[in-house]
């Protein structure tokens, strides 16, 4: 298995994921304006846009995220602002294109992921996510290798389990959470290298789900 | 000899030299002497100190190589600043006779206070003893204490006499701070029925013997059935969590961590980064492997009893039994604050004997899953009540909760609970939380509860916080049976 190195764009970071079974929010990278023209016969309107560079992490706030284009009028009008206000918040930063989805219905949003401690190695981490992650710290974690007991105690020790039990008749999918977080595990046991995987938001639907967003972050010293 | 064999001129040792041993009762070198003889140890104790010929009554010898008999622990008393003469007459002893397996360092003023000087101090304690293949406790610490054989290095005078410790227990102690060991040690005396800890070990600037080693022999020592930890923190934790875990799986392990902040995480930039602080961690790994976390003494000390007294719970379903419909409101909201335990509603069988045998303004299983048998209940109605609900298939364990002695005769009242509980049959022998809620003027209640080797509790708080731990950890047990 090849070594992971470096810092991971959304795009690459989501392709890396999917194969070890993540559902993710797949999407077409546009490196140039040009390639707008006919993408709608791929993928139908509305579109979500991405900036997409590794070295960008909060795209809401390099103004690099536009939701909801029903044109391509209005796509290509958004690439182009997108770049712009991306380059002016980070002149730096290396920029591979814009990463373009199909807008998907709003899932409850969780986070999930990994972190290596000094000591400990490899942390799974799952909780409440979207923008209020910070503010409520719902999440809970346990170390790698993480087993089927593992996740379902993850889940089963915040007060978000609640979602999973049901609520005025809607329920959501807990056996793809589980699946997700032992992907996580067996993605970073064959590749200690890794050095942080950030999903959030993921979407949880009744049935299934799907990485909004993500980065994954590797080593450097394999470069 | 191998390191683990050597753990043993710690906890068992042949013979024990007192190295600054002193007759000034002011003086640590007076206590550690003066606990020795006081706890019984049988076997030779040798006090150092050249000034004197005798100490506290026994032969003294002015130098450690001097006396002539074998030595396999060396307690050292002495001022850190003694130490490179007493490593030099250790090393010419060792040289002749080469018998010392440990030594206890107790003093301060080594490698803690990263001083020059101090680091020198304690690279000549390691320097020596290494060569000589000794294993070293310390310094900075105030020992051992293995109430098995009398064995005693503390220079802490526990203020009531070793025959007052009349609980019994195989609870095992390791801590990193000496104050906080001494601390715990205080809190256990004064306990209703004072508790006599198997092992206490203080571990200090851990510059040889540390947690694992302590652990291990913990974990191999057939006496020891509840280990209780206090930490601070540990380089190698991911070696500590699975030795922890393996010792979790054949005895309840609790631990009092300290240091919930988060320095030492890696600053990142993400989410994810930023909420996996080493305290987190710590905290996700305690749960994963079965440790038990406490956040306040008192609940590390009811827990410790808990788990070694009770057995283990088979479900979550907890009958709250109270005398007055104050304390029984008060725990039934504890319980519903917790969400951890259900209160189950009883058979009609239980129900119909309860009517029967209780006062007649008892209320009973109103609401579900608690009954008030008011102050009027006699010693006798409070153990008739005790049996007819732990006899009941539906219950897992009782909180049992009565106030005012003021109509019942105190010793009475816990010969009635000990002596109901201790007659059922083995498989009605569920986790009994009692309370006797009326501070130390129910003291002797409590003893002779404690005495019959139940548990008691001052309040709802600590018996519920208690009972959390306890189902917690069988639940553990049992999925880990499932899954292996």
């Amino acid at each position: 298995m090849s070594n992971l190195s470096g810092s991971y764009d959304e795009y690459d970071s989501k392709q890396l994921l999917a194969s070890y079974g993540v559902p993710v929010c797949e999407g077409i990278v546009c490196t140039d304006v040009s390639e707008i023209a006919g993408l709608e016969e791929k993928m139908p309107f509305p579109w979500g846009m991405k900036i997409l560079s590794k070295d960008i992490i909060h795209k809401s706030e390099a103004g690099g995220v536009h939701l909801n284009i029903k044109s391509r009028t209005e796509a290509i009008r958004s690439f182009d602002e997108i770049i712009a206000s991306a380059k002016a918040y980070a002149p730096d930063a290396d920029i591979r294109g814009v990463l373009i989805s199909k807008m998907i219905s709003t899932g409850f949003e969780l986070i999930m992921g990994v972190n290596k401690d000094p000591q400990f190695g490899h942390v799974i981490l799952f909780g409440l996510g979207g923008i209020y992650v910070e503010m409520f710290k719902m999440v809970s974690m346990r170390l790698a290798p993480l087993t089927r007991y593992d996740a379902e105690q993850m889940i089963g020790e915040l007060p978000l389990t609640k979602i999973f039990k049901g609520m005025r008749g809607k329920f959501y999918d807990k056996g793809e959470v589980i699946n997700v977080l032992l992907a996580l595990s067996k993605l970073v046991e064959e590749h200690p290298e890794i050095e942080e995987i950030d999903i959030n938001p993921f979407f949880i639907f009744p049935v299934s789900g799907c990485a909004v967003d993500a980065v994954v972050t590797a080593s450097q010293k394999y470069i | 000899m191998s390191k683990e064999k050597l753990m043993e001129g710690f906890f068992n040792p042949e013979s024990i030299a007192v190295v600054g041993a002193s007759d000034n009762p002011k003086k640590a070198g007076y206590i550690i002497v003066h606990n020795l003889i006081q706890k019984g140890f049988q076997r030779p104790v040798y006090p150092v100190n050249h000034n004197v010929n005798e100490v506290q009554g026994i032969k003294a010898y002015p130098l450690l190589s001097q006396i002539p008999e074998d030595v396999e622990l060396v307690v050292l008393i002495t001022p850190a600043a003694m130490i490179h003469s007493v490593m030099d007459d250790l090393e010419k002893r060792m040289e002749e006779k080469g018998d010392v397996k440990a030594l206890v360092c107790a003093a301060a003023d080594y490698g803690e206070t990263k001083t020059e000087e101090g680091i020198n101090r304690q690279n000549r304690l390691l320097e020596t003893c290494n060569r000589y293949g000794i294993r070293v406790l310390g310094p900075n610490c105030i020992g051992v204490i293995n109430n098995l054989n009398g064995v005693d290095t503390t220079f802490v005078d526990p203020g009531i006499p070793p025959s007052d410790f009349k609980m019994q227990s195989g609870i095992s102690i390791v801590s990193q701070s000496g104050s906080i060991a001494t601390s715990i040690m205080f809190m256990g005396a004064s306990r209703p029925l004072p508790v006599k800890f198997n092992k206490f070990v203080s571990l200090g600037n851990m510059t040889d013997v540390d947690f694992i080693d302590i652990l291990e022999y913990y974990e191999r020592d057939d006496s020891t059935r509840v280990v209780g930890i206090y930490m601070e923190g540990y380089p190698k934790g991911k070696m500590l969590i699975e030795i922890m875990g393996r010792i979790a799986r054949k005895k309840p392990v609790v631990i009092l961590k300290v240091g919930r902040g988060v320095k030492g995480a890696k600053a990142a930039n993400s989410h994810t980064g930023s909420l996996a602080g080493t305290d987190a961690v710590y905290d996700a790994a305690f749960k994963q492997y079965g440790i038990i976390r406490v956040a306040a003494f008192r609940e590390l000390i009811d827990t410790l009893l808990t788990l070694e007294r009770m057995p283990m719970a088979n479900g979550r379903n907890f009958y709250v039994l109270s005398q007055t419909g104050g304390f029984g409101i008060f725990c039934t909201d504890l319980l519903e604050e917790l969400q951890f335990v259900n209160m189950p509603k009883i058979s009609e069988d239980t129900c119909n004997i309860l009517k029967e045998q209780m006062p007649v303004m008892s209320t009973i299983d109103e609401p579900e899953g608690y009954s008030d048998i008011t102050v009027s209940a006699s010693e006798e109605q409070h153990a008739q009540a005790l049996t007819a609900v732990l006899k009941d298939d539906k219950v897992d364990g009782v909180f049992f909760l009565t106030v005012t002695p003021t109509f019942l005769q105190q010793e009475r009242l816990g010969h009635c609970l000990a002596e109901a509980y201790n007659s059922l049959e083995a498989k009605y022998k569920k986790p009994a939380f009692i309370c006797i809620m009326a501070g130390d003027y129910v003291k002797k209640s409590r003893c002779v509860l404690e005495e019959e080797g139940l548990c008691s509790f001052d309040t709802p708080n600590e018996a519920v916080v208690a009972a959390k731990h306890l189902i917690w950890y069988a639940e553990y047990l049992k999925a880990k049976e499932v899954r292996s």
